[in-house]
């Protein structure tokens, strides 16, 4: 059996990646229901104006704290306003901030983590330790602290969010650059003499990329489980912006008067950080065959 | 004492027929024999040994066939009964002496395991007779070490525990599944040694399975070849290696680099690879690779015949025709 | 093995050092300033004379290191600090809380694991499709679903329509033992759920690796039974990534609290904490904070000693 080149055949068999994992992905029938439900999330709460049967803010005072029925199916709230339809509008403002921090999370993760990953030798190492150091702290607690310090609002929610999540996206990112600066194409290519950091970060970004949205789908179910918590304490997005975590908290307060209140919503929040945690569970199998 | 009749294993395979891996395998272990069961990856063998054990993994089983010990037919056994045979009828020292002690325990803590599995016995007397099985098997200061954690012994010195706990309840059989294929040639040379006394000393009826051609002949009374699945040349060691009936064990010899060979000869590999058990050729499993091969090879799959003394499934043995 | 001990010692103190540091620089860092809220007003009607005076009480006109320093000497002393609003310290505060967070942690941990161990356990001695895959679907709702969500729909099954169990309160354990495990049940078994999925998302799948292990077919080829074989070879062996991840199992368990506390109206530190963030009470925040980062250090600590009394090969230093 002859050997050709490395170099030629690794160059080959490098970017093919990303596709391949996608369609791979969508053949384990988990995968692709979970993918399919996140979409009609994103799609029916991005939409809210269009889904929504009624207004957010049509109050129906004939009909407080109604339980389910076929005109309201999650019931009323207690202005008689439809919950689905505050649960939709909720869902936007929840995925927008889910959304938001985790793109910022993963971009300031991944400058983080590949400057740690090329910084090799002791400034590399003391990035990683303060970054597991705060890693090892709960989210809620760290987010409490940042709440405290500087209040609470949508806005503060999604970069709160985001520096909150970073040390875990910096981790991943760290290491899977460190795994593709052994790979031989990387060798290859630099022995070929390509010339500058950013030449070669255009041939290794793109096969981190697969592992680090694999991450980055987990990072968000737990963005909107933080968020949840943090606004259902009143510590996170503030009135009169409704989050899901928000819903939650009144219907919490109402716990006595309507079942359907908080259920609803809290179901929803529960459906999605499931879903998009099977999803990233099946991304991470897909990529890695060894772990499934 | 054991007695394999027609074994075949078959292999469930995900949304396809299943595979049969071992396809029709009798052989006979008497007490104090060395048998030697000789074939490349694939071929077969180690299932058989599972198999024999009762350890198939979960996908693999046995189909068809019988296995007696001791005139009791094992095949049919309980999860219950089986572990009773384990170890203390049939026992099998495998391939991999680094992940095959718990990293956890200490050696003598499994040795003395072992041994209470199958007796009655006191601590204290366990570990009295720990110490001295692995003394017995060649370990320096076994009342130290027996105290130590597999971590800290080399690839060498696991194996002879290995050994110590797979003969510690004295089984009438045990197994040895490429015992030295991890292990260095000196090494090797020397735990093979410690073997053979140890089983001259119990009297115990040995499968010795490898893919060393020279190994088994040097260890063994009687080998068996496998290919395919199946047996395809049974005979005393000696006279396999000498002269090779089937085409297989001829080629297999041939392919032996020995020193004192002319270094200008090329190797003489065999052409091609072992077929997969999903794959297997027509009529002969290998005749694609044979040099003798004839039309009627592809098409019928051989019995055994008896040649010279040894027992071979070919319908064109090597050296000429039925004895 | 005591040579392993002193070094996690040694960097576990060097940790709990950085962690002050940077929990003291981030409550400075805080944009506004404590003492004006203090005082409820804003800048511009505040008497100068009484913000010097508060200020000087506050220990805030010392320079920056100065402050951390007394800071520090204070904690070693037992001393936690001061609430900013109420007249209470710190330490008078917590210490009443304690027991209710205590109990509640401790109740948690106890049954996340008396369900996480034995299903695991089973799910590996018995291959049963269904009960594996009931097994996955416990544990995956178990961390997906939000430990409030949890807690009321225990609330509203178990305390409101049954009405079993009191949804809110806390009883003291010392004055009445029965009563206190009666309303820390709830709960402590909304937490427990976290934490048994937690573990059993660990345990489950190491539990399966295991099984295909060499030395657990030695263990079965000694003619060992399968439960012994589970139970001495297999599962010591499948709990070590579970006990390594014992760190982030309680990370969850601590934020988990915070919000359980809240739901079902327990006085204990969580609420504490999200009390001191309501007021910015930054005395009961910095202090509540470092005791959280010492708790994960601790926490670490024990969890490699463990480690290393468990597994051997930790204990020598890696000659690979």
């Amino acid at each position: 059996m002859s050997s050709a080149t490395p170099a030629v055949h690794a160059d080959a068999a490098a970017p093919a990646r990303a596709d391949s994992v996608g369609r791979r992905l969508l053949r384990r029938p988990a995968a692709a229901v979970s993918a399919a439900v996140i979409l009609i999330l994103i799609v029916v709460t991005v939409g809210a104006s269009l889904f929504a049967p009624y207004s957010p803010t049509a109050a129906n005072y004939d009909l407080l704290f109604a339980p389910p029925s076929w005109a309201h199916l999650f019931g009323t709230d207690e202005l008689g306003r439809d919950l689905l339809t505050r649960v939709l509008y909720g869902g936007r403002t929840s995925l927008l901030v889910a959304f938001a921090a985790t793109t910022f999370a993963m971009v300031a993760g991944v400058a983080w983590g590949f400057t740690a990953a090329l910084r090799e030798g002791w400034i590399g190492e003391i990035l990683m330790r303060v970054a597991d150091m705060l890693m090892a702290m709960p989210v809620v607690l760290l987010g409490l602290v940042l709440v405290a310090a500087f209040g609470a609002s949508t806005l503060s929610m999604i970069i709160i969010l985001g520096v909150l999540f970073t040390p875990a996206t910096a981790r991943i990112a760290r290491s899977t650059l460190l795994v593709e600066l052994r790979s031989e194409y990387y060798l290859a290519a630099v022995s070929v003499g390509a010339s500058g950091l950013r030449i070669v970060a255009r041939e290794l970004l793109p096969n981190t990329l697969p592992v680090l949205t694999a991450r980055g789908t987990l990072v968000l179910a737990e963005v909107i489980f933080v968020e949840a918590s943090l606004s259902f304490v009143g510590l996170g997005v503030q009135p009169p912006d409704t989050s899901w975590g928000t819903l939650l908290q009144q219907g919490y307060s109402n716990l006595y008067r309507s079942y359907s209140y908080p259920i609803f919503p809290g179901l929803v929040i529960l459906l999605a950080v499931l879903v998009l945690n099977t999803l990233g569970d099946n991304l991470q199998k897909v990529m890695d065959p060894s772990r499934s | 004492m054991l007695e394999v009749r027609d074994l075949v294993v078959e292999i469930t395979v995900h949304r396809r027929a299943p595979i049969r891996p071992v396809r029709g395998v009798s052989f006979e272990v008497r007490s104090g024999q060395r048998l030697g069961i000789v074939g490349e990856s694939g071929s077969g063998k180690s299932l058989t040994a599972l198999s024999l054990m009762g350890l198939l993994p979960p996908r693999a089983r046995i189909a068809s066939g019988e296995v007696y010990l001791r005139g009791r037919e094992l095949t049919g056994l309980s999860e219950r009964e089986l572990a009773h045979v384990r170890g203390g009828q049939i026992s099998t020292v495998y391939q991999d002496p680094m992940s095959s002690l718990n990293p956890l325990q200490t050696v003598g803590h499994q040795v003395i395991e072992a041994i209470c599995a199958h007796e009655d016995v006191g601590r204290r007397e366990a570990r009295d007779r720990a110490i001295a099985l692995l003394r017995d098997v060649g370990l320096p200061e076994p009342e130290r070490r027996v105290d130590d954690h597999p971590h800290e012994f080399s690839g060498g010195m696991r194996q002879r525990v290995m050994i110590a706990m797979a003969i510690c309840a004295n089984p009438d059989v045990l197994i040895a599944d490429e015992p030295t294929t991890a292990l260095d040639v000196t090494t090797q040379a020397r735990i093979m040694e410690m073997l053979e006394r140890l089983v001259d000393e119990r009297r115990l009826g040995v499968i010795l399975i490898t893919h060393d051609l020279g190994l088994a002949a040097a260890f063994c009374d009687d080998i068996h070849v496998m290919y395919g699945g199946r047996i395809v040349e049974s005979g005393r060691a000696a006279s396999v290696l000498r002269e090779p009936v089937h085409p297989y064990s001829e080629a297999l010899i041939e392919s032996i680099c020995g020193l004192d060979r002319d270094v200008d000869r090329p190797i003489a590999a065999i052409s091609g690879h072992p077929p997969l058990p999903n794959e297997l050729p027509s009529g002969c499993p290998f005749h694609p690779r044979c040099g003798y091969a004839h039309d009627l090879c592809a098409r019928e799959a051989p019995r055994p015949l008896e040649v010279r003394g040894h027992l071979a499934e070919c319908h064109f043995p090597v050296g000429g025709a039925r004895s | 093995m005591l040579r392993y001990i002193a070094r996690r010692l040694v960097t576990s103190v060097a940790l709990v050092f950085l962690g002050s540091v940077l929990v003291f620089l981030l409550m400075r860092v805080i944009p506004g300033d404590p003492t004006i809220t203090k005082l409820g007003g804003t800048i511009k009607d505040v008497n100068p004379e009484a913000l010097a005076a508060i200020r000087h009480q506050l220990g805030l006109d010392k320079s920056i290191p100065e402050q951390y320093v007394s800071w520090i000497a204070d904690m070693a002393h037992g001393d936690l600090g001061n609430s900013y609003f109420s007249q209470f310290s710190v330490t008078t505060l917590a210490g009443q809380r304690l027991g209710a967070t205590l109990e509640l942690a401790l109740m948690a941990m106890v049954i996340g694991l008396l369900i996480a161990v034995p299903a695991s356990v089973a799910g590996a001695i018995w291959p049963n499709r269904v009960l594996n895959a009931v097994l996955s679907g416990f544990a995956a709702i178990g961390i997906a679903i939000p430990t409030f969500v949890i807690g009321i729909l225990l609330i509203i099954g178990i305390g409101v329509e049954l009405e079993w169990l009191p949804t809110q309160g806390y009883v003291s354990f010392q004055r009445d033992p029965f009563g206190s495990l009666q309303s820390t049940l709830l709960p402590a078994i909304t937490l427990g759920i976290g934490v048994a999925a937690s573990t059993m998302r660990i345990l489950r799948p190491s539990l399966v690796d295991v099984e295909s292990a060499s030395f657990v077919r030695t263990a079965k080829g000694k003619g060992l039974l399968r439960r012994q074989v589970v139970m001495r070879h297999e599962l010591p062996n499948a709990s070590i990534p579970a006990i390594t991840a014992a760190g982030i199992i309680v990370a969850h368990l601590v934020g988990g609290a915070v919000i359980v506390e809240y739901v079902f109206a327990r006085p204990g530190l969580g609420t504490l904490l999200v009390d001191s963030v309501f007021q910015r009470d930054y005395g009961v925040l910095q202090a509540l904070v470092l005791l959280a980062v010492i708790v994960f250090i601790v926490t670490s600590l024990v969890v490699d000693i463990a480690l290393g009394f468990l597994d051997p090969r930790l204990r020598t230093k890696a000659v690979r």
